[in-house]
């Protein structure tokens, strides 16, 4: 039975690996594969959001601000000094990475609903000193004529050739926060999480890792920045608005809070949907946010939480079953005096 | 001018600005208190209150253009109506997890956003103030009536909400409900019907404000997100739960909007007020006048 289930998960694996490598050239158009690059960015930053709220319990909704900081280094950086892209990815890494954590830092002092405003309030203030710093983000007009990426020779000059750095990115993203998570931070992550304050009486620095959580989801949402401004070649402040922070923490509630597959999931299916919606044009947020009612009333778990569901229910294990998240804290009932 | 009618002339914008605020953060206050649900939706309560209202002002039902205050009593009446159906939908969300309800109110919001945009269209208008247009002048200091009539009317729905929670029977019956579920009911107390009402309440709340507001700000579908978000940082900068918190702290971020818009830099009006939020509460974690229940999460 362990064996069958082992092979399927590696011819699983194998054709979804080929699926992935051949997919520009099968493409229909090049629209398509944009979308699809678009979705890479998105499971970036859901795979941060993740390790940071579904496994570290930190709620974070500053995710455009973080991804903002990404992109305008990179734009800055290329547009200005003509830095390539392979030097502005550990800067825009570094600079995110550095706003994560110090948005972080109220985090050790306010909680729950309190921490969504503050990490809300921090996110819109950047966003303000995007659109107010002219001199430096050329303001609401934003930052053209960002190169297009030039790899040992090869111009990256299509959607095509861009899709290949964008799969790298997501693979590599991917197994990073896979080890993250089977490595004692996200061991501690998962503790602090279900109970701070156990947590903390195990031994474990609560303060660091929670820092050391939101750092990290600022490095991924970097890696998407840093790959947004480099594909679109132009960026402005509206992009790294709250309610793109807020299609994020959709996708990753979507896929599954608390698993990676999730993100990945999520990541995919919403993206896709939404050009799928775009033909009914109006009705298409509508059914969007029915959509997002239907998951939250329906199954919480997220996608991942159903197929969970479906092997507890049958029995059976399925080739890509993941280890049982834990319940996420409830918010205690308000008692009035 | 000099620069004490100037500054009283920013005090009493920031005030009028301070009272929409409040009065939407009193909504998110009272559904919190009772329910027990952070509602990320309410922006959007109040941007489809002011259309409920304002579409009988300016006569796009039908034709039909009724006076001003008539109209505002209507928009109460239908915003409250849609805020009964509302509580329906939103009973389940109420038991969740902080997150789950977050998604799901703002799921909510989208629906509530883009069905505005489908039924009046998304560019918005303008809307005449019933009230003279010209500035009424004391002592260098010129204030807009209708921003006159907007404090004014807030105030009054504060106090007389005050004075329903307090005397009332019904008022009686929403504090106890809030305070202690299982025993209110055991009492007699219908829950479920109270909690209705409360969220009726605030979405009459919301509409009074935006209806009130309209002729000064311009009505559109977007304007959800902004009063929204700033109704929500008041319901937490006073305190999350509390009824004279949500009005403290709707004030307190209209004043400082309006002095750091109009003493420092109206670029960073915003971010100014968002900072000063972010401090004041990591002195008070629990808000100005500190939230009703310790949140133990």
């Amino acid at each position: 039975m362990k064996n069958t289930a082992s092979t399927i998960k590696w011819i699983l694996l194998g054709v979804g690996g080929l699926v992935l490598l051949a997919y520009p050239l099968v493409a229909p158009n090049r629209y398509t594969v944009h979308i699809v690059n678009m979705a890479g960015i998105w499971i970036l930053m859901s795979l941060g959001l993740n390790l940071a709220m579904g496994y570290c319990g930190q709620i974070n909704l500053a995710l455009g601000a973080f991804w903002g900081v990404g992109a305008y280094t990179a734009a800055l950086l290329s547009t200005r000094f003509g830095v390539p892209i392979w030097i502005n990815m550990p800067l825009g890494m570094l600079l995110a990475g550095i706003t994560g954590a110090l948005i972080a830092l109220p985090m050790l002092k306010v909680r729950s609903h309190y921490l969504a405003l503050v990490t809300i309030g921090l996110a819109e203030t950047i966003n303000i000193i995007m659109v107010n710093e002219i001199w430096l983000t050329e303001g609401p007009l934003g930052i053209s004529g960002i190169p297009m990426p030039n790899l040992f020779g090869i111009p990256i000059d299509g959607a095509e050739r861009f899709y290949y750095i964008v799969l790298v990115c997501v693979v590599v993203g991917f197994l990073v926060a896979r080890q993250i998570v089977s490595h004692r931070i996200g061991r501690s992550f998962i503790a602090i999480r279900d109970d701070d304050t156990a947590a903390k009486a195990m031994g474990v620095n609560v303060a660091y890792y929670q820092v050391l959580a939101n750092a990290i989801c600022g490095v991924y949402c970097g890696v998407a920045g840093v790959l947004y401004a480099h594909m679109s070649t132009y960026i402005s402040p509206d992009i790294f608005e709250f309610k793109n922070a807020l299609f994020v923490l959709t996708m990753t509630m979507v896929g599954g809070m608390g698993s990676l597959a999730g993100s990945v999931v999520g990541g995919l299916a919403l993206p896709l949907a939404q050009e799928w919606l775009r033909a009914i044009k109006s009705w298409q947020l509508v059914g969007f946010g029915l959509a997002i009612m239907i998951v939250v009333l329906f199954m919480p778990g997220g996608v991942v939480g159903l197929t969970q569901k479906i092997e507890q229910a049958g029995g059976i294990r399925l080739p890509w079953a993941r280890k049982p998240a834990a319940e996420p804290s409830r918010m205690e009932e308000p008692n009035v005096s | 001018m000099n620069i004490v009618s100037i500054f009283i002339q920013t005090l009493v914008g920031g005030i009028g600005i301070g009272s929409l605020y409040a009065l939407v953060a009193l909504g998110y206050s009272m559904i919190y208190r009772s329910m027990g649900l952070v509602n990320f939706a309410h922006g959007s309560i109040y941007m489809i209150g002011t259309y409920f209202g304002i579409i009988w002002y300016r006569g796009m039902v039908m034709g039909l253009q009724v006076p001003y205050p008539i109209a505002f009593v209507m928009g109460i009446l239908l915003t409250a109506i849609l805020g009964l159906i509302l509580e329906r939908i939103f009973r389940p969300l109420a038991h969740l997890d902080l997150m789950l309800m977050l998604l799901g109110t703002i799921g909510l919001g989208y629906v509530l956003d883009n069905l505005a945009v489908i039924i009046w269209g998304a560019e918005g208008f303008a809307v005449n103030s019933p009230l003279p247009n010209e500035p009424i002048v004391i002592g260098g200091v010129a204030l807009l009536p209708q921003m006159l009539l907007l404090i004014t009317v807030s105030a009054l729905l504060m106090v007389g909400l005050n004075v329903f929670l307090a005397k009332s029977k019904m008022g009686k019956a929403m504090r106890a409900a809030a305070q202690d579920r299982e025993t209110a009911s055991a009492m007699g107390i219908p829950v479920n019907t109270t909690n209705a009402l409360v969220f009726a309440i605030g979405a009459g709340l919301a509409a009074a404000a935006g209806i009130l507001a309209a002729p000064i700000v311009y009505v559109n579908p977007a304007m959800s997100a902004a009063v929204g978000l700033k109704g929500f940082a008041a319901f937490i900068l006073g305190g999350a739960g509390s009824i004279p918190g949500a009005i403290v702290g709707g004030l307190v971020f209209g004043v400082l909007e309006a002095i750091s818009a109009g003493f420092i830099s109206s670029a960073y009006t915003k971010g100014i007020a968002f900072v000063v939020m972010i401090v004041v509460l990591m002195i008070k974690p629990a808000g100005i006048v500190g939230e009703v229940t310790v949140d133990k999460v």
